[in-house]
């Protein structure tokens, strides 16, 4: 037998860091800041201390929006990649004027620190939902961004972990936070538009990914990149430079077959969460079909169809939604605006445009709920309901036929292949 | 949004939860596949290197069965291939892979070891129970933990005992790993209504030497599972000095049943210091259906500020008509920040009554409230247009201005006149913008456009010059067929004022209805610069707006039918290359007879084609009928990449090279078609060496452009 205890040191620790001061924007909030007690210069012990885990492209836009807020102290960086230890650390450090920022390879020693309150996990896909968990049984809030999960048996299980372990999670589906989509989510929740009849979402890319394995190639020193921690719990494979994209790397449902695209997940954690948001983020639908025509129909329990559709959309900017009710309907995008069937939907309101999701407020949205235990918009239960979505939708694709799920024993109809997709074992030793 | 998770709610869906993970719950084996198990078993048998046994694995996940345990089970113990083993082994039903597995923990140790006991997990095998109880005392913290963890997902009455017995007699240094798998436990018991056992587990886990956040877990369970009895619990977490504990408190008492929690909480926020009490207010608004309003206004009244604008904010979840005197108080205090805070909550207070409430207060409302009323008329939309009339001839101005505003949010289509009339004859001339920006505001939000829009078209006709390029500009904002042709007929106009105004408003239309109207003006407009702008705007339409290929060709044949410019043609082809079909290719060839387009037209035909043939359209038909003549490409060298890190993809374009200047890729991203990214996060381009016709040339692309050669000189 072999002897494979190869644990990764728990203790390589690399710089100490200490919180100081900080400078912040004033930023849009929901509940009045005053009220929160941050209206003012706020006190050292009262910031929210936040940690970084895997700070790349997006991850750097997200941790910009953290260090824009006064009541927030970033105090280390995790990265199993030299240069983003080093880049996010010369960003913090630039910010507060310090050489503060202490950087980790493991994200355990940083979840270790008992004066960090919270973490941004902005890994890639892989990582995101076996991070959060870890992070939520050390006693850590967490902005996460998407896709959170890769499987349905992963989604309820974030779910219950978050709820057992009494942690706010914020999954990165900043467009709950955006005033156009909400208002759209709104009219269409709130019977605006009559009795709903579809939502729409655009996947941009009706595919399922799976990085699958490359050829072996030198593998880099470990303090460079810790190929072992990239992998983390995808199943092992050699060393390749062309899969250290982590945006990608291992992202969309992973099924035989199927070694391309991804947007299901990739988009559809936006666009599906926000249709979600629409019908009151009830249960994910009951029935998915094979795609035909570049479209794919799922239906929920009382009807009403969401349907991933890959054109046909009003020029709206990426990321488009359309609900359709009895008496109305509402197409929204990233462009900020909005096309409504009548004016009249507006009821006198005005809307802010705001395009280009910018994730501000919904940053401000987590830092909020950290302090008053309510759960943000983008909370583990509604994140958990848009991925189950996505993934039944990409097992219907992979399988190219229908599928019905059953939304109280999460389990497929009768439907063994399917049900052997709704969940895929981790490489050792990690779990969810 | 699910702010508040009631307690019932979180026992199905752990139940459901832990369902998923019941291997147990499968349907029975299915039928072996035959021959395509068999050729994948064929496949781990064999000496296929270890990437395609991998493959294989995932494959098995789908369409393995009981016969292929055995050969996965074997690959438990090889570092590359155990995780791919094991997410077959995972999933295929049966208490052969339980068996496997379990058999599998006593020839492993380490990380494999760990990863095999957590699959034992996820499967829920009861069986395993015995094995996972002797190694809670293994000498690895990691297969402790993995066991631990492992026997609170099982969570039978066995796997309970062990790990209490576990959790009392634990090293430090695996205690709290040994408590998460009593949690783990405790919640399966409770799950299945055993609240007694699980009160038990999580009572020994608060009492024992662990992480705080074991503890909290803890606390949390211990709570909900003693139901209302739990109360007292929860509470003493109130007034823990223990920020974390009362931090627990407040996302429980979110999830807490029955009502007894909300006087309870009401109570707490009386006796709090102001910054818990202020946390507390918002716990207690996240239950909407129980709360006590009455503390939370009496908070919202007085008292520490903190906590008042936290009362304050609430109120817009939970407040109502009760609550309207109070906050109309404050919104007109002379503190600004709650005053503020109250105006907020005013404008979106619950309640059906507070709209009548706030209509009756009008005519007696003294001074200092009487914008604050108008104001809240425009907010919440309430029909009191007499009112809003009567404020409008009011001698301050401020009054007036919020009257008009008001009237813009709420006026309907039969009184719209009443706003017409304050833009084409304001009785105070610094009425007039506010007017104009209310009739906006009620013109765009009206559900007849059409009949908005013959209504404005009439005030158009009726008033004076100054007044018409205002009426105008919200016509183009209300849209519809009436809308377009009365800004036509403004274009036409013999006014110059109005032809700029109206053919500016048609150039920027947001629909492809106004088409014909823009080409017709595209020719017959009164001065060649409205001429252009109307054709600008045509072609914009064609650029923007989706709709079938052959008419969006159409629309750019009329296009360049109507015009000899150059930069319109161009834009022209742009819309062309921008929306490559085989009529736009046509067209573009078309263009080509013109001597003045030909150079541009060509490179447009080029492009269109080879974005057509990236896509499979068969276009060498068309490029030949063109007079293009075949070529001879040679592609001698390229290199994709930046700086040093560059790619030779000589061979990949050299497969593609055919009998036209161009190639196409398979797919449009280089990064893709060359196999992968040889300069991540840096700016790449392709740079080749080419002969057409035996003359060379070099040409260099940016990363993903189209790949068209020019020909060589």
């Amino acid at each position: 037998m072999s002897n494979t205890n190869t644990r990764v040191p728990r203790r390589r620790f690399l710089k100490a860091a200490v919180a100081t001061a900080s400078t912040a924007v004033l930023a849009p909030t929901i509940i009045p800041s005053s009220a929160l007690g941050r209206d003012g210069a706020v006190a050292p012990s009262e910031r929210i201390v936040i940690g970084g885990i895997g700070i790349g492209r997006r991850g750097t836009y997200d941790l910009g929006c953290f260090l824009e807020q006064k009541d927030v102290q970033f105090v280390a960086i995790c990265d199993v990649k030299e240069k983003q230890r080093v880049a996010v650390k010369k960003m913090a450090d630039e910010k507060y004027g310090n050489d503060h920022c202490a950087m980790y390879s493991d994200f355990r020693e940083l979840l270790d620190r008992s004066d960090i309150d919270g973490v941004l996990i902005a890994t890639g896909p892989n990582w995101h939902a076996t991070a959060a968990m870890a992070a939520a049984r050390a006693g850590k809030d967490m902005y996460c961004e998407k896709p959170v999960t890769k499987n349905i048996a992963q989604s309820l299980v974030l779910a219950e972990t978050m709820r057992r372990t009494g942690r706010v999670f914020q999954a990165g589906t900043q467009r709950r936070n955006l005033p156009h989509f909400a208002f759209a989510c709104e009219l269409a929740r709130t019977g605006k538009l009559g009795k709903l009849k579809k939502v729409y979402a655009h996947p941009a890319g009706m595919q399922a990914l799976m990085s699958g394995w490359l050829v072996p190639e030198p593998q880099p020193d470990k303090d460079v990149v810790d190929w072992d921690m990239y992998l983390g719990p995808a199943a092992w494979r050699p060393y390749n430079a062309r899969l250290l994209d982590g945006f990608n790397f291992e992202k969309g449902g992973g099924f035989v077959g199927a070694f391309k695209g991804g947007g299901v997940l990739e988009w559809g954690s936006h666009c599906v969460d926000l249709c979600q948001w629409a019908v009151g983020d009830c249960p994910p639908p009951v029935e998915y079909n094979a795609p035909k025509d570049g479209q794919l129909v799922a239906r929920y329990e009382n009807g009403t169809e969401l349907i991933f559709r890959e054109t046909g959309w009003i020029p709206l900017g990426s990321c488009p939604v359309r609900f359709e009710g009895e008496t109305g309907w509402v197409e929204a995008g990233d462009s900020g605006k909005m096309v409504l069937s009548s004016p009249e939907l507006l009821a006198g309101r005005k809307v802010a445009e705001i395009g280009g999701y910018p994730a501000t407020y919904h940053v401000r949205d987590f830092l909020d709920c950290v302090k008053t235990r309510s759960q943000p918009k983008g909370n583990a239960d509604a994140a958990c309901n848009a991925h189950i979505a996505c993934h039944a939708a990409n097992i219907a694709l992979h399988l190219d036929r229908q599928v019905k799920y059953d939304n109280t024993t999460h389990q497929f109809i009768d439907d063994e292949q399917a049900n052997r997709m709704r969940s895929e074992a981790l490489r050792e030793p990690w779990r969810v | 949004m699910l702010a508040n998770r009631p307690f019932h709610h979180v026992l199905a869906l752990l139940a459901a939860v832990l369902l998923v993970a019941a291997t147990s719950a499968f349907a029975d084996d299915p039928k072996s596949s035959g021959a395509q198990e068999q050729a994948l078993l064929d496949v781990l048998r064999s000496d296929a290197p270890a990437d395609e046994k991998a493959m294989t694995c995932k494959k098995l996940a789908i369409d393995g069965s009981s016969a292929s345990v055995a050969d996965l089970a074997k690959l438990l113990s090889d570092p590359q291939l155990a995780s791919w083993a094991r997410i077959a082994l995972e999933v295929i039903p049966g208490e052969a892979a339980d068996e496997a597995l379990l058999a599998a923990t006593d020839e492993l140790d380490g990380k494999l070891l760990v990863g095999t006991i957590n699959s034992i997990g996820v499967r829920r095998y009861a069986g395993a129970a015995t094995k996972l109880t002797s190694r809670l005392q293994d000498s690895d913290a990691e297969v402790v933990s993995a066991a631990a963890v492992a026997l609170g997902l099982i969570g039978n009455a066995d796997a309970g005992k062990s790990l209490r017995q576990a959790l009392a007699a634990a090293p430090a240094n695996v205690r709290t790993a040994i408590a998460e798998g009593c949690v783990l436990c405790a919640e399966r018991f409770l799950a299945e209504g055993n609240a007694d056992d699980a009160i038990v587990m999580y009572d020994e886990v608060r009492q024992a030497n662990v992480s705080d956040q074991r503890i909290l877990e803890a606390t949390r369970g211990a709570i909900l599972a003693r139901n209302q009895e739990g109360l007292p619990l929860l509470l003493e977490q109130f007034q823990s000095p223990q920020k974390a504990m009362f931090q627990l408190a407040l996302g429980t008492a979110r999830e807490f049943p029955g009502d007894k929690i909300d006087q309870a909480l009401a109570t707490e926020v009386a006796n709090a210091a102001p910054e818990r009490a202020a946390l507390i207010i918002q716990a207690m608004a996240d239950r909407p259906q129980t709360v006590v309003l009455t503390a939370i206004m009496n908070a919202a009244e007085k008292g520490d500020r903190q906590v008042r604008v936290s009362a304050i904010d609430a109120l817009k979840r939970v407040g109502n008509e009760s609550c309207l005197d109070a906050l109309l108080e404050i919104a007109v205090s002379s503190d600004a920040e709650l005053a503020q805070s109250a105006k907020e909550t005013l404008a979106i207070l619950p309640g059906e009554k507070v709209d009548l409430q706030i209509v009756s207060l009008l005519p007696k409302a003294e001074r200092k409230s009487y914008p604050l009323l108008i104001e809240l008329v425009g907010q919440r939309r309430i029909d009191a247009v007499p009112e809003l009339l009567k404020a409008v001839e009011d001698a301050d101005q401020g009054i007036r201005h919020a009257a008009l505003i008001a009237l813009g949010e709420t006026v309907s289509l039969k009184r719209l006149s009443v706003l017409v009339s304050q833009v084409t004859a304001p009785k105070h001339a610094d009425d007039a913008a506010v007017a104009q920006q209310a009739l906006k505001t009620a013109s765009i939000r009206m559900p007849d456009r059409e009949a908005c829009a013959a209504e404005l078209t009439l005030a158009v006709k009726q008033s004076p010059a100054t007044a018409k390029s205002n009426l105008l500009e919200i016509l183009s904002e209300v849209g519809g067929t009436t809308a377009l042709q009365s800004l036509a007929s403004a274009a036409k106009s013999n006014d110059p004022e109005l032809q700029d105004t109206a053919s500016r408003l048609l150039g920027k239309w947001n629909g492809v209805d106004a088409a014909p109207v823009l080409l017709d003006l595209a020719t017959t407009a009164p001065s060649e610069k409205y001429q252009v702008r109307a054709l600008r705007g045509y072609i914009g339409l064609a650029r923007k707006f989706a709709m079938p290929e052959p008419e969006r060709a159409e629309m750019c044949r009329s296009a360049i039918a109507v015009t000899n410019k150059p930069a319109e043609q161009q834009l022209v082809l742009d819309v062309l290359q921008l929306h490559p079909s085989p009529p736009s290719l046509k067209l573009a060839i078309e263009a080509m007879q013109r001597p003045a387009l030909k150079e541009q037209a060509t490179q447009a035909a080029l492009v269109i084609a080879q974005k057509l043939s990236s896509k499979g359209v068969d276009v060498s038909g068309q490029l030949t009928q063109a007079g293009f003549a075949k070529v001879k490409l040679e592609i001698v060298k390229a290199l994709y990449g930046a700086g040093s890190q560059q790619r030779d993809v000589t061979d990949v374009l050299q497969k593609q090279a055919g009998d036209l200047p161009l190639i196409s890729l398979a797919s449009e991203n280089y990064n893709t078609s060359f196999g992968g990214d040889p300069a991540p996060g840096s700016v790449k381009q392709l740079k080749v060496e080419y002969r057409i016709n035996g003359k060379a040339a070099e040409a260099t692309f940016a990363e993903n452009a189209l790949i068209v050669f020019p020909i060589p000189k």
